[in-house]
């Protein structure tokens, strides 16, 4: 019984051992939807968006700019709000970084216009005299190569058809090439003449960085209207599940039971037995209440319960009603 | 070489790769310090610091850590066996293999041929050369192993059976990409599970490359150039044991305050703090070898290289965990502090390991009796140590500088710094950590003087040493 | 307890019980000759005979 003397017992022996923190820490993540939750705010990017993406990989820029912001108060106050793990869905591989030589980029899109950009590419001392940034002037003098766009896209599952491919890559030519394109001074200074009618390495890294953040702006500024919207869309999925139901009662025990009372006759809050509802009593009605509370001491449950948990509390309450 | 002697040409081979990688990539690492002086050295598109960093890191872990383990291994395999490597002609191979893949990875790095993971940079094609020279480099470890003329296998023989087998574990896992072309793939994971089964490789590529073989080093030639027996085998065992097992729980402090779910984060950084244990085993071991016959730090040319090494291995192995705590990493991380705590591994540790471990080896391995000087071998070891200290502290001097400005705030809670502002002030400390480089890269420049004209000395008496036979 | 509850309390206990066994294992007065022989052995070189 001494592996000392096995080595490939003990080779065996060390594989095992390593594979369990692996198992925990690594495989196990990977199988939970918590790990790599997936937003409809969220969209992949557009075919010029992603190449300007694999410049930004191939060009390391990575090694300088994070693209995560902590939930940390200056940090949200440098560069926006903090990163959320659905952002991230579409990104292979990821881009987090390890190192801010310069700024983080995660909330970049929309911060600067495009013509910001092509003045800060050509030549970032000029605008920042103490920047160490190197000049990338260069990729404005290099045509886009497009030839796997298409699949680029597929590989990484986006759903794109082969034509709007080719849509995406024209629309934004059109708009960088078009006289009213507001960036236009900015890109014919460092783009040269034979190029100006043409997508460059420099037009995709742009679109790229203008995305950067885009949808989670979008989802703020729709802010809280979010839950109302799914109340007066949705409809109780759990309607008459005896199952969710049971779910129910035992998440209505844990934290309604405090002031609804065990059986839900009332203490603190109302009997909800008696079909008697102050804020009305259709699904809409019951989910509203519950998500964002009442006046008069009935707490907000989104953050706490989720849209799911609250469905099948309603679905509780509903079939005491129906006894 | 006689017939049934150990075979020394591989580790010859191997030494040499490692001191050539090493040169270049300090060489690289310079200019990118003088980058961060003076951006007007960008020059050409392959010369940029986003294309050039990934050379200086693949070049120094890969090229110079790699062939320098690889050197080490394959002489204590055949030592501590007593058994002649089982196939030199794949050994051979797997030596001019391994060089082929590093020029290759730093060409290719140069044209902007990356994945961007970090330490896992290079595209798919090298990806399958790299584990098809491991697969060579394992038969090789386990085939020498099953011949052993030795019963009992000592503690660097473990370490070294479990770098090779859980780096392919680690390589082969992080690397599962889908190909759009030749050149260019995309990882099969997305976003946050990127992110964490890319630290997970990460952390353990230098638990596994920068801590386990050279630790079968340490182990090795600390007792060997002092002819002292290890304090504890025993000790050294149940380390071993603790660090394999700790180790893989712990990519996530890489990623604290990211998001990463909380629960991973917590994790990681409870297992790094149970880590400080098994490394500190390690570092009491080895203070303890020497109890009473500390006079070798002075007499004895080599123990002071092992001995400081192991001493920054400890704190550095105190300083990780610490600073991924996240009170401190909300601080600490993204700043200069990181790029100073990993060159004290790299500068201190790793590289005072490997150089003391190549100086035992070559006058054993060209048949002379002592190195060309003792002398330039302090010197080397003085230049190196101060070279290594001045970038280091600079840099957590520079660290605590940047972290502060980074989250400086007026009275009326706005950011009292610019980006640009924290930047600027950093320019001196940049100018600093460029001249301990310097005198760093002169420090290697000694070494290499010195293993070149040890390998022309004279031939001495030969007493090439037969294995054993029981 | 749920499933996942015993699992966590098996897995600690398993932990624990392994790490107590190889110190016992390694440890043992009557081992210690044969465990701390290869430090011993490997600072002969056979060129010594």
């Amino acid at each position: 019984m001494s592996i000392e003397n096995k080595p490939i017992t003990f080779a065996i022996l060390s594989v095992v051992v390593i594979l369990i923190g692996t198992f925990v820490t690594m495989f196990l993540p990977l199988m939970l939807p918590s790990t790599q939750p997936v937003s409809d705010y969220i969209k992949p990017y557009t075919a010029v968006e992603l190449e300007g993406r694999d410049i930004y990989i191939r060009e390391g820029c990575n090694n300088c700019h994070t693209q995560t912001v902590r939930p940390l108060r200056t940090e949200v106050a440098r560069y926006g709000e903090y990163s959320k793990p659905e952002e991230f869905a579409y990104d292979r591989p990821f881009l987090w970084g390890s190192r801010r030589i310069g700024p983080d980029l995660n909330r970049v899109g929309g911060k600067y216009p495009d013509s910001w950009h092509y003045v800060h590419f050509k030549n970032p001392q000029e605008m920042f005299p103490k920047s160490i940034m190197p000049s990338y002037a260069w990729l404005a003098k290099r045509k886009l190569d497009t030839t796997y766009s298409f699949k680029k896209v597929s590989v990484l599952g986006y759903g794109y058809t082969k034509q709007e491919v080719q849509k995406q890559i024209e629309a934004y030519k059109a708009k960088v090439t078009s006289p009213d394109y507001p960036a236009k001074q900015a890109r014919d200074a460092v783009t040269p003449p034979e190029l100006r009618g043409e997508l460059t390495e420099m037009d995709a890294l742009v679109a790229y960085l203008q995305k950067l953040g885009r949808d989670v702006k979008r989802l703020k500024q729709r802010g809280l209207t979010q839950v109302a919207e799914a109340a007066t869309t949705l409809k109780n999925p759990y309607d008459g599940n005896a199952e969710a139901a049971k779910e129910g009662e035992s998440i209505f025990q844990g934290n309604c039971a405090p002031c609804h009372g065990k059986d839900a006759t009332g203490g603190i809050g109302p009997n909800l037995r008696d079909r008697e509802w102050k804020y009305g009593s259709s699904d809409q009605d019951l989910f509203t209440t519950i998500s964002k509370g009442r006046p008069g001491g009935m707490p907000p449950w989104q953050n706490a319960l989720g849209t799911d948990k609250i469905w099948k509390v309603i679905t509780y309450i509903r079939s005491l009603q129906e006894k | 070489m006689r017939e049934n002697g150990y075979d020394y040409s591989v580790v010859r081979g191997f030494a040499y790769s490692a001191m050539f990688w090493l040169i270049v990539g300090l060489l690289v690492g310079l200019w990118l310090a003088a980058e961060m002086v003076m951006p007007k050295l960008n020059i050409t598109p392959w010369l940029t610091f986003g294309r050039l960093r990934v050379v200086h890191t693949n070049g120094l872990a890969f090229g110079f850590g790699l062939a320098g383990i690889f050197a080490c291994t394959y002489y204590m395999l055949q030592r501590l066996t007593r058994t002649r490597i089982a196939f030199p002609g794949l050994a051979k191979f797997h030596l001019y293999l391994f060089n082929i893949a590093i020029a290759l990875a730093a060409l290719s790095l140069f044209a902007g041929m990356n994945t961007s993971k970090e330490y896992a940079e290079l595209e798919w094609p090298l990806d399958v050369v790299v584990v098809i020279m491991w697969v060579i480099f394992a038969i090789n470890v386990f085939a020498t192993l099953i011949k052993r003329k030795e019963k009992q296998m000592y503690i660097s023989l473990w370490y070294i059976i479990a770098m090779t087998v859980t780096v392919a574990v680690l390589y082969i896992v992080n690397n599962l990409e889908v190909p759009v072309n030749l050149f260019k793939s995309y990882s099969l994971y997305a976003g946050a599970n990127d992110a964490n089964v890319e630290w997970w490789y990460g952390h353990n590529a230098v638990g596994f490359v920068f801590t386990v073989p050279i630790l079968a080093m340490f182990y090795y030639f600390l007792p060997k150039s002092t002819n002292l027996p290890i304090y504890s085998h025993r000790l050294s065992i149940i380390s071993f044991w603790s660090l394999v097992f700790g180790y893989l729980w712990t990519g996530a402090h890489h990623l604290m305050l990211t998001p990463l779910p909380e629960w991973i984060q917590t994790v990681g950084i409870a297992f790094s703090i149970f880590l400080i244990a098994p490394s500190w085993g390690s570092v009491v071991n080895g203070y303890y070898t020497l109890r009473g016959r500390w006079d070798l730090m002075r007499s004895n040319y080599l123990t002071k290289f092992f001995i400081f090494g192991i001493t920054f291995y400890g704190l550095q192995t105190v300083q990780g965990p610490t600073q991924g705590l996240r009170t401190l990493t909300a601080f600490f991380h993204y700043t200069d502090w990181v790029i100073g705590h990993v060159h004290m591994g790299t500068m201190g540790w790793v590289t005072m390991i490997i150089s003391a471990s190549i100086y035992y080896m070559f006058p054993r391995i060209y048949n002379k009796k002592e190195i060309y000087s003792i002398k330039l071998a302090n010197l080397h070891f003085y230049l190196i140590l101060i070279g290594q200290l001045l970038y280091t502290v600079t840099l957590w001097i520079a660290g605590i500088q940047q972290g502060a400005m980074w989250k400086a705030t007026n009275p009326d809670g706005s950011l009292t710094y610019s980006f640009v502002e924290v930047v600027a002030a950093m320019h001196p400390y940049w100018i600093i950590r460029l001249v301990g480089g310097l005198i760093y890269f002169v420090g290697i420049l000694v070494f290499a003087y010195n293993l070149v004209m040890t390998a022309r000395k004279e031939p001495e008496t030969l007493t090439e040493p037969e294995p054993q036979t029981v | 307890m749920g499933w996942n509850g015993w699992a966590y309390l098996i897995f600690g206990a398993t932990l624990v019980l392994t790490f107590i066994w190889i110190m016992f294992h390694y440890y043992r007065p009557k081992r210690k000759k044969k465990v701390e022989e290869p430090k011993y052995r490997m600072l002969k070189d056979d060129d010594e005979g």
